[in-house]
């Protein structure tokens, strides 16, 4: 099936009312990881919105993304529970392992974020890798399951 | 009297994907006796005698809030805030994952008091698992009729969404959730008007906090009067003390003994450095001061000696940094330069400018914002200085 033809599909569970555009606009972006040009046009269409309007809510909101994600996204929390754990030394680690800096965003291969409490801080330091979520991270930890992703 | 759990009581004893269990324990009794022998006055009288006030930070009265919205006619809305993206905050998470037909019950019995026929629970974007939970309890709800068109054969009728964020801070603010569902950027809106008068597609809306939510079918079970004497708060112990999690104790328990009773005491071998309470946006306590009843939301984070400062400095910081949503000069531009100087701080390269400038913008973001958040972005930082010596002490 093609992409667009998909993203046409997903719209159609929505009636064009603004209080579906968020909903929509997030349907997207699990289906596809990012919200492209192509599709925010389709979206601006179908709800008969200036396509600037699209993006005024799509860059607006920590989920959506407008820009192509890289192979391997990597997300750690940075709240204070999961600091008080060793976020700030997974970080580090990270950055070592790949020779990334965090929030550099031009390496298409790998990039790390440090992101803002999840609420499950009982459960931290949490690490986010392509959306699967690890809980109790440790430095040391982060080699085993980073090397399974490749 | 001993404080009873209202919202606490049954967690983990029912299973929340069961509306059965709920009603065995007495479940809905409450929206039973509204219909059956109590009308909005009532309800609205009993929510004011109980001295209800709201959990999501502001502590406003609800009753009062109500008022204003039931008094007028025509379309109105029932907002359920369920954002919680305090950092490290997630007892409303928990209310909904555990007992979810209590929140449902008690925003039916909310939204029925102040006329409203629809409701949104304006839900975390990172809460999946507490979704899956609430939609099946809003089905389960109306299969029991105790949601939809003629609710339990009366007059009433409530419909109730759950609108699900896409992670933004701000979004818990209510002028800025009503413009997320509204479609917009998730902005705070100026005020007056009030969501009371011109909330949701400029209807009258009441919006709620989830834990203050669930308190009203106790409320309306056992009278206001009750509630009055034994009212409880949901608090969230995090940070270097031995039980983490989420405990609910009487209205006005003091930080030392929430340490010492709700979290089990200092873990071992750690000794108190300072506790944070209210999240990122909290204030910072020392040893001498923790008599003092947890306010606010009841997040209490406690830091021990062996503490990395400046880590915890880039964590506030960077957090408002990311979520300062831009449409004002002094939170945008100061919560940037705020960040920038604690990391040249926390790299030792300070210099008395930055120093001067960190003075600077937190007094600009303490006194100049549009909304509270700027005036957040500055609370630990600022103790941090006067409590901690922050820029006066090298800490290593
Ligand atoms: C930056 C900011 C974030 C907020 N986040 C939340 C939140 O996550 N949950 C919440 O219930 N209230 C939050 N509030 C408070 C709401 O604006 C509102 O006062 C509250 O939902 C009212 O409910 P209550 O009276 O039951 O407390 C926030 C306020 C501000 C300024
Ligand atoms: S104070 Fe910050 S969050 Fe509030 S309106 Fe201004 S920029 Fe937005
Ligand atoms: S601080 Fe990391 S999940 Fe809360």
């Amino acid at each position: 099936m093609q992409k667009s033809s998909t993203t046409s599909k997903i719209l159609l569970d929505f009636d064009p009312e603004a209080a579906n555009l968020l909903p929509a606009l997030k349907k997207i972006n699990v289906a596809f990881r990012y919200i492209s040009e192509v599709d925010a046009e389709k979206v601006a269409e179908y709800f008969e919105l200036p396509l600037a309007k699209v993006y005024e809510t799509a860059s607006f909101y920590d989920l959506l993304e407008t820009k192509k994600p890289a192979i391997l996204e990597i997300e750690v929390c940075s709240g204070g529970d999961c600091t008080l754990g060793e976020s700030a030394g997974i970080i580090k680690e990270i950055e070592n392992r790949y020779r990334i800096k965090t929030g550099d965003e031009f390496n298409p291969k790998v990039r790390l974020k440090k992101i803002s409490c999840l609420g499950r801080c009982s459960e931290g330091p949490i690490m986010i890798v392509n959306g699967k979520v690890y809980e109790k991270m440790t430095a040391s930890g982060v080699h085993k399951i980073l090397g399974e992703w490749g | 009297m001993r404080n009873p759990k209202i919202i606490t009581e049954h967690w983990g004893k029912i299973d929340p994907l069961k509306i059965e269990d709920y009603l065995n324990v007495g479940g809905y009794a409450a929206l039973k006796k509204f219909i059956a022998k109590m009308d909005p006055q009532k309800a609205l009288d009993e929510v004011k005698i109980s001295g209800l006030s709201g959990k999501g930070g502001a502590g406003f009265l609800t009753g009062a809030k109500w008022e204003i919205v039931a008094k007028q006619k025509g379309e109105k809305y029932f907002i359920c805030n369920l954002d919680e993206s305090e950092p490290g905050t997630y007892k409303d998470r928990l209310i909904a994952e555990n007992n979810p037909q209590i929140l449902l019950e008690g925003i039916i019995l909310a939204a029925l008091t102040v006329g409203a026929k629809k409701s949104y629970i304006y839900l975390n974007g990172n809460f999946e698992k507490a979704r899956e939970i609430l939609e099946r309890a809003i089905e389960q709800a109306k299969e029991n009729k105790f949601l939809g068109s003629k609710i339990l054969g009366s007059k009433y009728l409530l419909e109730i969404e759950i609108f699900s964020g896409a992670g933004a801070y701000i979004c818990g603010e209510e002028t800025a959730l009503i413009n997320s569902i509204e479609g917009n950027r998730g902005e705070p809106k100026i005020r007056p008007p009030y969501p009371t008068e011109a909330g949701l597609f400029g209807k009258p809306t009441v919006v709620n906090n989830a834990e203050t939510i669930a308190n009203v079918p106790w409320i309306i079970q056992n009278g206001g009067g009750r509630y009055s004497e034994c009212a409880t708060k949901l608090f969230v112990l995090g940070g270097a003390v031995k039980k983490r999690g989420v405990a609910e104790a009487p209205i006005g328990t003091t930080m030392k003994k929430a340490i010492e009773e709700l979290g089990g005491g200092m873990q071992r071998g750690k000794d108190f450095w300072f506790a944070q309470v209210g999240g990122a946006a909290g204030r910072l306590y020392l040893e001498k001061e923790l008599d003092a009843p947890i306010t606010g939301s009841g997040a209490i984070l406690v830091v021990d000696k062996t503490a990395n400062l400046y880590d915890l400095l880039l964590s506030w910081t960077g957090f408002f940094r990311r979520e300062s949503c831009g449409k004002c000069v002094p939170c945008r531009e100061g919560t940037f330069r705020l960040n920038e100087i604690v990391e040249r701080l926390a790299d030792g390269e300070i210099s008395d400018r930055d120093k001067e400038a960190m003075l600077d913008i937190l007094w600009t973001l303490e006194n100049t914002t549009f909304c509270p958040l700027g005036k957040f972005a500055a609370t630990a930082v600022r103790d941090a200085v006067d409590k901690l010596g922050v820029v006066s002490t090298n800490y290593e």
